[in-house]
């Protein structure tokens, strides 16, 4: 079956290197999601696996055949563009099965998939049409039969639901779920939105720069972010982050303080450090709690009650800009200071190098 | 007086715009439905008699129908030029703007030679007399095509630009190799400036004069255009005769261009390729 192994793979355009050595194993069936800022190198990762960029240096195994050099057709791999790039002088059924034509397929099995292709994906009325008379969604539907048809062992999207709107987007991201669990295929899947892949991603892969910062399972990755980057990445709205200095530590609890705030207990087990360590801390907004002698004292700047929940935008006493998630309706307003505490095991604490200081421990990891 | 204000300049310019092509093309009927006295005045007036049947049969049979050797050239001429230009330019067009290489620049300067340098009459025959192309069909269509290729070149290479690599990139995806691209996903998408370099240059080669006048001698190889020397000599012009063959030779062309005008326009204009 289909494992893909990438060992330390890298591109430069001339004196530019965009990856710099990526080692990645994908399990057969697996839904991977290479998630990013712009111009991390997602795209191109993708493209070298596709077969549609030289591979500079390293080696990209498909099953257990060393795929560098291997033309893309050959390589049991189809992709769908962001652009969707249907041939628009092609009816649907024929831009489904320009593959299977080339390949030469007999026409009655040709035919007979090219409509199970279009039955899977509910677009059996289209199929006479040109790409021209179809909606945003309708083409999207297009250029993924355009890969299921091909039966390939891996998919490749690149951003396949960018060019839609906000509600289509939600639909054709829970279909591409139910697909991948119909399909039982491999799935690469590139994007820079991070909820989306929260929502798809059996594992997450960060990339940053052309590295990879973390790959794990979304929950992992939220939970136990690597580093900064990650933990500034993942989650939505984003991870609250202020430098401090480690004031003490009591067993496995450390204590680190800053200028904006007081005391504050982090529960790290395992983890080494010591006084007078410059760190970074990290708070979700969902963890923070009010409690009017909490360490964490902020001004109010903006109130989102949305009844369920409510969003407080606050600042710190040295100006830092701090999010806070509570369950719930407060009445709380702006101009109002207020008392924020963390449960000891919630915050986060990143050292010099912006590395968690939990995980740089394997045992702590666990023990968390 | 407001109407005269909204519409005078436009009127104006219907009129002298029909004036400039409309009054040359009445002439030439005219003329060429008179009989051959009054024909020599090459006057503006109503004919006094219509040998309408005499003259069209005599300018179709003169020199053992030589008119309908000449169509028949001119046909092959210009199918054979614009069958070579189409698939030459769009292959270089494509090629030249989606491949990065060291000699593009040197490809460019070519193309723009081609379009700019005056073509040089005698090196080139004694060229087609060393290769056994003189006085050839075959070495015409070469001439025609060598002549116009860069600017066709120019045109699909702009409109090659607008077609977004992914698509390219699906076709390899899907197994397509490189003719397969060209063949059947490029070219294809290229339509517009195809009709267009058809149009305009078929148009051109079947009205071409001066080069098969240089290139092609010989009766055998006459186009339309040198039949008009049938009629016209130092002493002796039958103008009746010599306009019925203009119209003759003119129709064919003018009736490409009304049916394709809209496609033509279109293929101008447009750039951008609707997924
Ligand atoms: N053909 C190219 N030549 C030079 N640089 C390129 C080329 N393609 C991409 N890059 C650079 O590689 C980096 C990664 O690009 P890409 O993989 O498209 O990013 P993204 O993560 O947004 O998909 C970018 O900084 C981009 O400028
Ligand atoms: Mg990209």
């Amino acid at each position: 079956m289909s494992d893909l192994t990438l060992k330390s793979i890298r591109k430069s355009y001339g004196a530019v290197e965009v990856i710099k050595g990526i080692d990645l194993e994908i399990a057969h069936g697996e839904f991977v999601v290479f998630v990013g800022p712009s111009g991390c190198g997602k795209s191109t990762l993708l493209r070298m696996i596709a077969g549609l960029e030289e591979i500079t240096a390293g080696s990209l195994h498909i099953g257990n055949v060393l795929c560098n050099d291997v033309e893309p057709r050959d390589r049991g791999i189809a992709m769908v563009f962001q652009s969707y790039a249907l041939y628009p002088h092609m009816t649907v059924y024929d831009n489904v099965g320009f593959g299977l034509k080339l390949a030469k397929a007999p026409k009655d099995g040709r035919d007979k998939k090219i409509r199970d292709a279009a039955r899977i994906l509910q677009m059996e009325h289209l199929l006479d049409r040109k790409p021209s008379q179809l909606s945003g969604g309708q083409r999207q539907r297009v250029a993924i039969g355009r890969a299921i048809v091909r039966q390939p062992e891996v998919f490749l999207f690149d951003e396949p639901l960018s060019n839609l709107d906000a509600a289509l987007r939600v639909d054709m991201r829970m279909e591409l779920s139910k697909l991948h669990q119909e399909l039982g295929a491999t799935m690469i899947y590139v994007t820079h939105d991070q909820v989306e892949a929260m929502t798809l991603a059996d594992k997450i892969v960060v990339l940053n720069g052309g590295e990879v910062q973390q790959a794990g399972a979304p929950i992992e990755l939220y939970q136990h972010p690597a580093n900064l980057f990650v933990a500034g990445f993942i989650g939505s709205p984003k991870m609250n982050f202020l430098p401090v200095t480690v004031k003490g530590i009591e067993g496995d609890t450390i204590v680190v303080q800053a200028d904006e705030i007081d005391d504050l207990r982090v529960s790290i087990p395992g983890a080494t450090a010591r006084p007078g360590d410059a760190m970074t801390l990290g708070i979700r907004p969902h963890a923070l709690r009010t409690g009017a002698d909490g360490p964490i004292k902020g001004t109010v700047d903006l109130v989102e009650r949305l009844g369920n929940e409510t969003i407080v935008n606050f600042r710190l006493g040295g100006g830092t800009q701090w999010l806070a998630v509570l369950d719930g309706d407060m009445p709380l307003h702006r101009g109002q200071t207020v008392g924020f505490t963390a449960p000891e095991g919630e915050p986060v604490l990143f050292d010099r190098d912006g590395r968690n200081i939990a995980i740089a421990n394997p045992q702590a990891e666990k023990a968390a | 007086m407001t109407l005269v204000r909204r519409y005078g300049l436009t009127v104006a310019a219907l009129i002298g715009a029909g004036f400039v092509f409309v009054v040359p093309f009445l002439f030439i009927v005219l003329t060429a439905v008179k009989d051959r006295t009054q024909a020599a005045q090459l006057d503006f007036t109503w004919p006094t008699s219509f040998p309408l049947w005499e003259n069209f049969w005599t300018v179709i049979s003169t020199r053992d129908f030589m008119l309908i050797t000449a169509y028949i050239n001119s046909t092959i001429l210009t199918v054979g030029s614009i069958t070579l230009l189409v698939i030459l330019a769009a292959m270089v067009g494509y090629v030249r703007q989606r491949r990065k290489a060291w000699w593009n620049g040197l490809v460019d300067f070519l193309v723009l030679a081609g379009l700019m340098m005056p073509p040089a009459v005698v090196p080139t025959i004694w060229l087609l007399q060393q290769l056994g192309l003189f006085a050839t069909l075959h070495g015409m269509i070469f001439i025609e095509v060598a002549y116009n290729i860069s600017f066709c070149i120019i045109l699909y290479r702009a409109f090659v630009a607008t077609i977004p690599r992914e698509m390219d990139e699906a076709a390899i995806i899907d197994g397509a190799r490189p003719m397969d691209i060209f063949f059947r996903v490029i070219l294809p998408m290229l339509k517009p400036v195809t009709i267009t370099v058809i149009v305009v240059q078929s148009v051109a080669i079947f009205n071409d004069f001066v080069n098969p006048l240089y290139y092609l001698p010989g009766n055998d190889n006459v186009t339309v255009q040198l039949t008009l020397y049938n009629f016209q000599s130092q002493f002796n012009t039958s103008y009746n005769l010599l306009f019925m063959n203009i119209l003759l030779v003119t129709i064919p062309p003018l009736i490409v261009f009304l049916f394709f005008n809209r496609q033509i326009v279109a293929g101008m204009t447009s750039g951008a390729v609707k997924g």
